[in-house]
């Protein structure tokens, strides 16, 4: 039942693809004086955006979840600062997926104690 | 999956970062030597970085030093006939030590490392709040 809920596999999914750039951008930034090293990016395939948002509304989660991504040599050099602000953008997008599985959590919790807070 | 792994790339980073440190502070430390005409005369030094793959991180490398090597650098020749080195025309080989460029490669080397410990920061601390996922009220 627990694992059945579409949000958490959801959010597990956007947390999976989250530690994956965040890893992407501390590979970038460490070997950014190796020679021949390309900076990696991470790729989302949109394609199925416009498939899913067909079902929006429907509560049918199960579309919702997102692609597995791709990771893909740019053939750029590394700039740190820019892949320094990159990360600390996604950190933060990381931190707002953990909040929201804490919020899941919690609603979960409050229907197993009844709502009784 | 190996989140952990990810921290393992900052510190392969900093590695790096403290190799390349050791060497640009030989350079200029070594800058001034000097030896009798004929004799070899430093040679000031390169760090040769390469990435290799980590295991279980999504293929990801992470920096090593393949090599120190020297640069291919002529010594400086200068006229300081007075010098117990000086050649027969009163030159002395000083090193092909840059100092414009050592001084910007430890900027660099400066902003590698703090790069790499913010990235290692960061990873902490997402690694952190994940095992404290689902602890609040």
């Amino acid at each position: 039942m627990f694992e059945a809920d579409p949000v958490f596999s959801v959010l597990s999914r956007a947390l999976d693809n989250a530690a994956l750039q965040q890893a992407v951008h501390t590979s970038n930034i460490a070997n950014a004086s190796s020679e021949k090293y390309s900076r990696l990016q991470v790729v989302f395939d949109n394609e199925l955006q416009a498939a899913r948002l067909a079902n929006f509304g429907t509560g049918d989660l199960t579309d919702a979840l997102p692609t597995r991504p791709r990771v893909v040599s740019t053939g750029e050099a590394v700039k740190l600062d820019q892949e320094m602000a990159l990360m600390a953008k996604d950190a933060v997008h990381y931190q707002a997926l953990l909040g929201a599985y804490d919020r899941s959590m919690a609603m979960l919790r409050l229907a197993t104690r009844e709502g009784k807070e | 999956m190996g989140m952990f792994n990810v921290l393992d790339i900052s510190a392969a980073g900093m590695d790096v970062q403290q190799a390349r440190l050791e060497v640009a502070s030989m350079n200029l430390a070594n800058a001034s030597n000097t030896s009798k005409p004929g004799g070899d005369v430093y040679k000031p030094l390169t760090v040769i970085v390469r990435s290799a793959p980590v295991d279980g991180v999504y293929g990801l490398s992470k920096p090593v030093v393949a090599q120190t090597a020297p640069l291919n650098t002529e010594p400086h020749l200068v006229y300081d006939p007075g010098h117990p080195d000086a050649d027969e025309r009163g030159f002395v080989a000083r090193p092909g030590v840059d100092p414009i460029s050592s001084m910007m490669d430890l900027l660099s080397i400066s902003r590698g490392y703090e790069a790499n410990l913010r990235a290692f920061d960061i990873t902490r601390t997402l690694l952190q709040k994940t095992l404290d996922m689902g602890n609040h009220q």
